[in-house]
């Protein structure tokens, strides 16, 4: 503050530019006020948007998308069963109930696009996927009822599927895995890769919010000090108790927005990675495993390919459980060695060459994993059910081996039995080890949205209650001017 | 006054300290190759169709134009982009220890590797085949190698998957590498060579009358982009163009140019993918 020139102006221009200072320091702190207001309302809303897209649309999509492939692949294996079944309708649970879940698994595949096309709108790259999987979807089911057709025609005994029709098959099953599976595929981890892009995008939205109400809450506080500053040199008031409110206020209103962000992106953080990924990196583990206990009924079906398809069905289980194993009574044992020391994971220490226990149910399970008892239980509860289904395989291929195709056939029907089979089993095991993730997802969204709802109208209060006090401290001083 | 000045700048500093530790926490995303001013990629040098260095210096094959193509999609016109040859063994050492930003070198992509290595792709589904001379007709598929000799290459997995994946009781022939297999079976000395039918193909190109593709696949490779661990952003950008490599019939054209002559059933539809995570 500058002193005043002359001693006998000083009244004078006191009278006239102290109220016009106050008022412009005012405005100031007004205007801070307003501006700490807008930045928190506008990160605020950034963070709920960010918790609905993730919560409540592009998340939800996404994990229907990962259904394409289990539906899919759930086809092309009733088929393989029916076919391997020939005129033993009532093998396992029967051939009725085989065709009827390969209908439902095509209305499944078709809402599961649905999803895909929506959620691809406007990517012309996966927007052509998803055609191409629909139209391969047409030409997949002629060739299989083709196959079906020729085979009941040639009245083929179980295990011996007629030749005219196993061609057919041969090219439907071809057509389902070179083009089908693959996009269906592709289109789950390009869903995966979307929910990622906009988890990251509106974290960093939000992160640069942060930013802008840290430093609008600085230069508010900075402007209400200045006024108090002025207030004390001016009019010799050492506490203006409306004002001193009025910083507090601020500092609360600044303090509590940062933690509510923090909060809140917090619970989104976790909801996607705890929740979303994992609950959708284990529906991609039950997909491929549906497609590799479907390998086994090739594997019968079609004795020219038996080899591929049982090399196919060990690379397809080292995708979702793996350890090294060269063959597959190796890895039998292998898993057989996982299941029994789970908690412990075999492997995976320095120097022993032995990469370790890998895959969907291996490693990236345990990365996955939720605080308590219950998620643990529901994994070895998996891992246990992969165990048995891995013996049976085994029972199964060292029947075809000795020539008891009656034999393997029966195992392989066991297996399948959608009553009290090992693999429908296995997939309920999976699905409830999955509705814990999808669960925590849930939770960690309701979490998120909790808090930010708590502060959908503090930030608008909270600034008129301080506009207020500011107005309140400043009105005294200026009536003495009056 | 001046007990108040300090409340405040106390206020402002942790107000600040608590928005920038949020900030650090959230703000940031990853390192990525893509933010480099020039691509390194790593390509094989000694393998015809695939990767292979001229006399000239010059490297050439399928897996050079595809690292060109998704180069390109990545943002890297072919003056930003440096090729590297690089052997099978070396792959990983370069790719961890930042030597080379992506390798497209008949990768294949494994459980173990993917814990050192994010793979976008696979580019390319390859299946291991069998390759004899063109005047042997006794061996139609991998069973007939039964008392064969079948060539090894030094280093390489595929005859175990012989041996020990198939338990076929073929005789081992050691040999350095796939060329001098190559090599042995012209001369007689082995009977069989067997690996990816890419690699076949690209030997049988340069011989057609001297050798003969089996065409009985029995196991898969895939082949993956090689990228520094945790490269997710890099992965999806390669796996889009991977795509659109197919859909525009890059990859087809591709194919055909480097291996149509010998007669591997190429796949022309886009691979399934190992995922970025």
């Amino acid at each position: 503050m500058t002193r005043p020139g002359t001693g006998e102006r000083v009244p004078v221009r006191r009278r006239a530019s102290t109220p016009l200072r106050v008022w412009t320091l005012t405005g100031v702190c007004l205007a801070m006020i307003a501006g700490l207001f807008s930045s928190s309302a506008l990160a605020l809303g950034q963070a709920r948007d960010g918790l609905y897209v993730l919560g409540r649309d592009a998340g939800p999509r996404a994990m229907a998308t990962t259904d394409l492939y289990l539906a899919l692949a759930d086809m092309d294996a009733r088929v393989a069963d029916v076919l391997l079944m020939g005129t033993g309708h009532d093998l396992g649970s029967g051939r009725e109930d085989a065709l009827e879940r390969y209908g439902s698994s095509r209305d499944r595949a078709n809402e599961a696009l649905l999803q895909a096309a929506s959620l691809t709108e406007g990517d012309s790259v996966e927007e052509r996927n998803v055609q191409e999987v629909l139209d391969g979807m047409g030409d997949y089911e002629r060739l299989a009822t083709q196959a079906r057709l020729s085979n009941d025609r040639a009245e083929a005994p179980p295990g011996e599927v007629d030749a005219a029709a196993l061609a057919e098959y041969r090219r439907a099953t071809r057509l389902m895995h070179t083009e089908l599976l693959p996009k269906a595929f592709n289109l789950g981890l390009d869903s995966s890769a979307i929910v990622r892009r906009n988890h990251g995008d509106g974290q960093r939205s939000v992160a640069l919010g942060l930013v802008w109400v840290c430093g609008a809450g600085t230069a508010a506080l900075a402007s209400l000090a200045g006024l108090q500053l002025y207030f004390r040199a001016r009019f010799r008031r050492r506490f203006n108790p409306p004002l001193l409110a009025a910083t507090a206020g601020t500092v609360a209103l600044t303090v509590g927005v940062v933690l509510v962000l923090n909060t809140g992106s917090g619970h989104q953080h976790d909801a996607k990675e705890e929740g979303l990924d994992a609950a959708m990196a284990l529906a991609r583990a039950g997909a491929l495993a549906t497609d590799m206990q479907a390998d086994q009924s090739r594997y019968l079906a079609d004795p020219g390919q038996a080899d591929a398809y049982q090399q196919v069905y060990l690379e397809r289980a080292q995708q979702i459980l793996f350890r090294p194993a060269e063959n597959l009574d190796a890895y039998y044992a292998r898993v057989d060695e996982v299941a029994a020391a789970y908690p412990d994971l075999p492997g995976g220490r320095e120097g022993d060459g032995d990469p370790g226990t890998l895959g969907y149910l291996g490693e990236r399970a345990q990365e996955a994993i939720l605080p308590g008892q219950e998620h643990e239980d529901a994994l070895a509860e998996v891992l246990e059910c992969y165990d048995r289904l891995q013996e049976q395989d085994g029972a199964l291929r060292e029947a075809a081996r000795d020539g008891d195709t009656d034999t393997a056939i029966a195992v392989r029907m066991a297996i399948a039995d959608s009553e009290n089979g090992t693999f429908p089993d296995c997939q309920s095991a999976l699905d409830g080890l999955t509705e814990l993730h999808v669960e925590a997802f849930h939770e960690g969204i309701e979490r998120g949205e909790a808090v930010l709802s708590l502060w959908a109208w503090l930030p608008t209060a909270g600034s008129l209650a301080l506009l207020g006090l500011v107005l309140l401290g400043v009105r005294p001083r200026l009536a003495e001017y009056r | 006054m001046g007990v108040r000045c300090g409340r405040g700048a106390a206020a402002s500093a942790i107000v600040l300290a608590l928005g920038a530790s949020a900030c650090s926490a959230l703000g940031t995303e990853p390192p990525s190759v893509l933010d480099g001013a020039t691509l390194t990629v790593g390509v094989k040098y000694d393998q015809p169709g695939l990767g292979l260095e001229g006399p000239d210096g010059e490297l050439t094959g399928f897996d050079v134009d595809v690292a060109h193509y998704l180069a390109e999609r990545m943002g890297f016109p072919p003056e930003r982009v440096e090729l590297a040859g690089v052997t099978s063994a070396e792959r990983e050492k370069v790719l961890v220890g930042g030597e080379v930003d992506m390798v497209v070198a008949t990768y294949s992509i494994t459980q173990a590797r993917k814990t050192e290595v994010t793979f976008g792709g696979p580019y390319y589904v390859a299946q291991q085949d069998l390759m004899v001379a063109a005047d042997d007709t006794g061996i139609q598929g991998v069973h007939d190698l039964e008392g064969r000799r079948l060539c090894q290459a030094r280093g390489s997995y595929s005859s175990t998957r012989v041996t020990e994946g198939l338990g076929i009781g073929a005789e081992l022939v050691e040999a350095p590498s796939y060329s001098a297999c190559v090599d042995a079976l012209r001369e007689g000395e082995v009977d069989a060579v067997s690996t990816d039918d890419l690699i076949l193909a690209g030997f049988l190109a340069r011989e057609p009358e001297a050798f003969r593709l089996v065409n009985s696949p029995f196991t898969q490779e895939k082949y993956g982009v090689g990228l520094p661990h945790g490269d997710v952003r890099a992965c999806e950008v390669v796996n889009k163009a991977i795509t659109e490599m197919y859909q525009d019939g890059t990859a087809e054209g591709l194919l055909e140019t480097w291996f149509g002559d010998g007669d591997p059933e190429v796949l022309t539809s886009v691979p399934q993918f190992e995922g970025c995570v």
